[in-house]
């Protein structure tokens, strides 16, 4: 069998089928809400409509606003991600402290950037551009990181034939092999965008969907509540199509080999490693401190490292808050990590699933979109309503959060297995299972591991937001009281912690992910 | 001015995504002579006497532009004030006890709510008309509020052990759809809401029951205190003129609301009940007798002795009368 283009060609049958579970999925949805009227939890999809109608104008205003700032910050994010990656590649030496800077920078909560970023830019859109640009650039530099790297080893040696250096590698070999990568990474953050300009609005903004969410939330206005998720998902839905379909349109050819890793996979040299960690944190001390300086910043609430140094340490009520953080801290972990592996083995699994039965994906993978589009202000008291109070309710928020780019990159993992052993495996009459087993999984894993690291911050998010929305638990709850006690300090220290758990988490996995690729792919491993 | 430097050095702080957002011009510079009045919350009638006092031209008259900028659910009012952004911001009293325990140099100069607006929210099958009823009963409300909830109890001689707190969002879905007996809440919106809806909800205001903590306060830093007074006066005397208005009519300050933020999603006649609901806690005799935003001695001891409950002690310190007293002498 040879991959050709045909292969993105939808028969009919498939649109009707596409079609067919749409309107199961709104029956469902309609009985479902009609069942629980008078609960002001749901509402179904005739009630919407006719919000829809009646608030058209407003409803296009505020979508136009939020969509503005989400573009924007998708723009800056993105470019942001592609002059890192490449700043990553052309100085092999400084990708370690790229990486493990743009992490740091991804993990910051919004209940500490969201007032800086308020008093930084004035009133207008700057907050939600920033936040948007933020939610978006790290799911885009890491495959980027990958594909840039995607490319036959005999590429890289004709470029040397000739004489030229890492600059025409990078611009001839490595962007085109990158290219499907870096779709993938558009497409995880066009509804990214859209939830961070969205929840940027709580800073305090005039205008947006964000606003009339929480105006509906208080408001018992189900039907408003549903309306602005259902036109967030829709909004997310079309950027995701969109992309997918600018993708189709560019990658006809498969590429010849899918692989990928780490810039320096080799470190058997320890000291090396150390050197590098002595770097980064030095390098985050200072951007901390200099940046909050040059923004002449008040200490009240932007705590530079030395006050958080004195909060945790020297200051009298230091023990003190250091077990108030590390119990809040050891909450918030047993929710986090449950749900995190949750969302890994949902998301492998349904890639899985979809690609033994392709035409369940064509159904399917818009709900998982729709899924991730929604904002958590709105599925937080459903997943509470469904999964109760208790723990159950933020691992699930926490796994679904998970379970989206997880889902994304193992199915565009699985989808690009190299033809040549996809043919070779069909010459042999090999089944669907082995050719699972033996060819697509393992072709499978970089991609797969990838999306692991890159779901570390994306769970701590999800779990500490359900913390702050929903429990008042861990550190999260611990982060929103700040709000009202003006505890700076504790915020801070917080913010600190996270970063630290997120960048050994991240290690971890990629220990992990070393370990298992030399095993099963050791090609994968190279430059 | 102050502004334009500290936006300059802001954009460097902020790197790459800063510089170009600023060069797509999505960065509205403020006038000169413009100050700032930072609100707590989303635009809507709760500030209904300064979208008056900016419509009637309460505040141009003097030669003072003032912007109103809206706070939101991640938009705490003390860091715009402490960083002079904005000139006054609009606080609570036991919000700024915190900010000034943690070294903020805030004044109180006015109070908007004499009364505090939090109240227990419940549904007339299963009331709660005092703290008594409270026990046995399942609560929604943010942990947080945890503090407020025992200071109630500690006033009232409650067992708060016999209470459930139940965690929920800000949202009157859970008592609705019975998951809770009764909310901690605003007595001027969810219960507001509620009624809209058809529900009657009883409210029990917990200012009634001892708990003496003023909302809705004005706060300035004893920098702008000493260095802006001009401005500090002008300001508060064109929100004492709107909110004079504002009580003499709250159906046009609704009205006004909806008007100016047409994109807020905001319902008139919700604004126009909540306008109503808002009054008493906003007006008494002694603003009859010294004006809107006057406090009391009294008030402020029973303050003191709130706060205290709420593990933030003040002293008489934290308040500042001068300005009012500056704008009744002339």
């Amino acid at each position: 069998m040879i991959l050709s283009p045909a292969r993105w060609r939808r028969p009919r049958t498939d649109w009707l089928r596409s079609i067919a579970t749409a309107l199961v999925a709104l029956i469902a949805w309609e009985a479902l809400a009609r069942a629980l009227a008078g609960t002001y939890l749901i509402a179904g999809p005739l009630e919407i409509a006719s919000y829809l109608s009646d608030h058209a104008g407003l409803i296009l205003r505020a979508t136009g606003w939020t969509a503005l700032a989400a573009a924007g910050g998708y723009v800056i994010g993105n470019l942001t991600a592609i002059a890192l990656a490449a700043v990553a590649i052309l100085i092999p030496g400084a990708a370690r402290l790229i990486s493990s800077l743009a992490l740091i920078v991804f993990c910051l909560p919004l209940v500490a950037t969201g007032p800086i970023l308020r008093v930084l830019w004035g009133p207008g859109l700057g907050p939600q551009v920033t936040l948007a640009a933020l939610a978006v650039y790290f799911t885009t530099f890491l495959p980027l990181q990958v594909g840039l790297r995607a490319a036959p080893p005999n590429w890289f040696d004709l470029v040397r034939s000739y004489g030229r250096g890492g600059w025409t590698a990078l611009v001839e070999v490595r962007a085109m092999a990158a290219l499907p990568y870096l779709i993938a990474g558009l497409q995880i953050a066009a509804p990214a965008a859209f939830l961070g300009a969205l929840v940027g609005e709580f800073t305090g903004a005039e205008r947006g969907m964000g606003v009339l969410t929480i105006r509906a939330m208080r408001s018992l206005d189900v039907a408003g509540t549903w309306s602005l998720a259902t036109i967030a998902a829709a909004v997310s839905m079309l950027a995701h199509a969109g992309i997918g379909w600018l993708w189709r349109r560019l990658d006809d050819a498969p590429p010849p080999l899918i692989l990928a890793s780490l810039p320096d996979a080799r470190t058997d040299r320890r000291w090396a490693t150390r050197l590098n960690l002595i770097l980064v944190v030095l390098v985050v001390i200072a951007l901390w401190w200099l940046s909050m300086e040059f923004a002449g910043l008040n200490r009240f609430f932007a705590k530079r490292p030395d006050d958080i140094w004195a909060f945790l340490v020297t200051a009298s009520g230091a023990a003190d808050h250091r077990t108030t953080l590390f119990a809040a801290l050891g909450q918030t972990l047993s929710l986090a990590l449950p749900g995190y592996a949750l969302g890994l083995a949902l998301g492998l699994g349904l890639a899985i699933a979809l690609l033994m039965l392709p035409a369940l994906a064509r159904a399917i993978m818009p709900l998982a979109v729709a899924l991730r589009a929604i904002p958590i202000v709105i599925t937080a008291p459903l997943v509470v309503v469904a999964m109760g109070r208790g723990a159950t309710g933020t691992i699930t928020i926490t796994a679904v959060m998970t379970f989206f780019p997880t889902f994304i990159a193992c199915y565009q993992g699985l989808k690009r297995t190299p033809a040549a052993l996809i043919d070779l495996f069909e010459s042999y009459a090999a089944t669907r299972w082995e050719r699972l087993t033996l060819v697509q999984f393992p072709a499978m894993l970089p991609a797969f591991f990838s999306a692991a690291r890159m779901a570390v911050p994306a769970a701590i998010l999800a779990t500490t937001t359900a913390e702050w929305l929903a429990t008042g638990h861990g550190i999260g709850g611990l982060m929103a009281l700040t709000a009202s006690t003006s505890d700076y300090g504790m915020l801070w220290s917080s913010v600190v912690l996270l970063a630290l758990v997120a960048v050994a988490a991240y290690a971890a996995i990629e220990r992990i992910e070393r370990a298992v690729l030399r095993r099963y792919g050791a090609e994968q491993l190279v430059r | 001015m102050k502004r334009n430097a500290l936006t300059r050095r802001g954009f460097l702080a902020t790197g790459a995504g800063g510089v170009l957002a600023t060069s797509l011009g999505l960065h509205p510079a403020l006038a000169a002579g413009t100050v700032n009045l930072q609100l707590s919350w989303l635009h809507s009638v709760q500030f209904g006497g300064s979208y008056i006092a900016k419509s009637k031209g309460y505040w141009s008259d003097q030669g003072l532009d003032v912007s109103l900028t809206p706070g939101g659910p991640n938009a705490p009012v003390e860091p715009p004030v402490v960083s002079g952004t904005a000139l006054v911001g609009i606080s609570a009293a036991d919000y700024t006890a915190a900010a000034v325990a943690q070294g903020a140099p805030f004044k109180i100069i006015a109070v908007a709510m004499q009364k505090n607006p939090f109240a227990i929210a419940s549904l007339p099958a299963n009331p709660v008309r005092e703290p008594k009823d409270l026990e046995g009963k399942k609560i929604g409300m943010a942990l947080a509020n945890t503090p407020v909830l025992k200071a109630l109890c500690t006033l009232n001689d409650v067992n708060f052990d016999a209470i459930e707190v139940v965690p929920t969002q800000y949202d009157a879905a859970p008592l609705v759809a019975g998951q809770v007996d009764c909310l901690l809440c605003w007595a001027t919106d969810l219960p507001v809401a509620m009624t809209m809806k058809g529900l009657d909800p009883v409210t029990m205001l917990m200012a009634d029951f001892g708990y003496a903590v003023q909302s809705q306060t004005y706060i300035a830093t004893e920098d702008s205190l000493a260095n802006s007074r001009k401005e500090l006066v002008e300001l508060l005397r064109g929100e004492i003129r709107g909110w004079a208005d504002y009580h003499k009519d709250t159906d046009a300050a609704a009205e006004l609301t909806v008007k100016m933020f047409p994109d807020a999603g905001l319902d008139l006649e919700t604004q126009k009940l909540q306008a109503k609901r808002q009054v008493p806690l906003m007006f008494s005799d002694v603003t009859d007798e010294h004006g809107f935003g006057w406090f009391t001695d009294e008030s402020i001891a029973e303050n003191i002795k709130t706060l205290a409950l709420l593990d933030k002690p003040v002293t008489a310190d934290l308040w500042d009368r001068s300005i009012l007293e500056e704008i009744h002498a002339g």
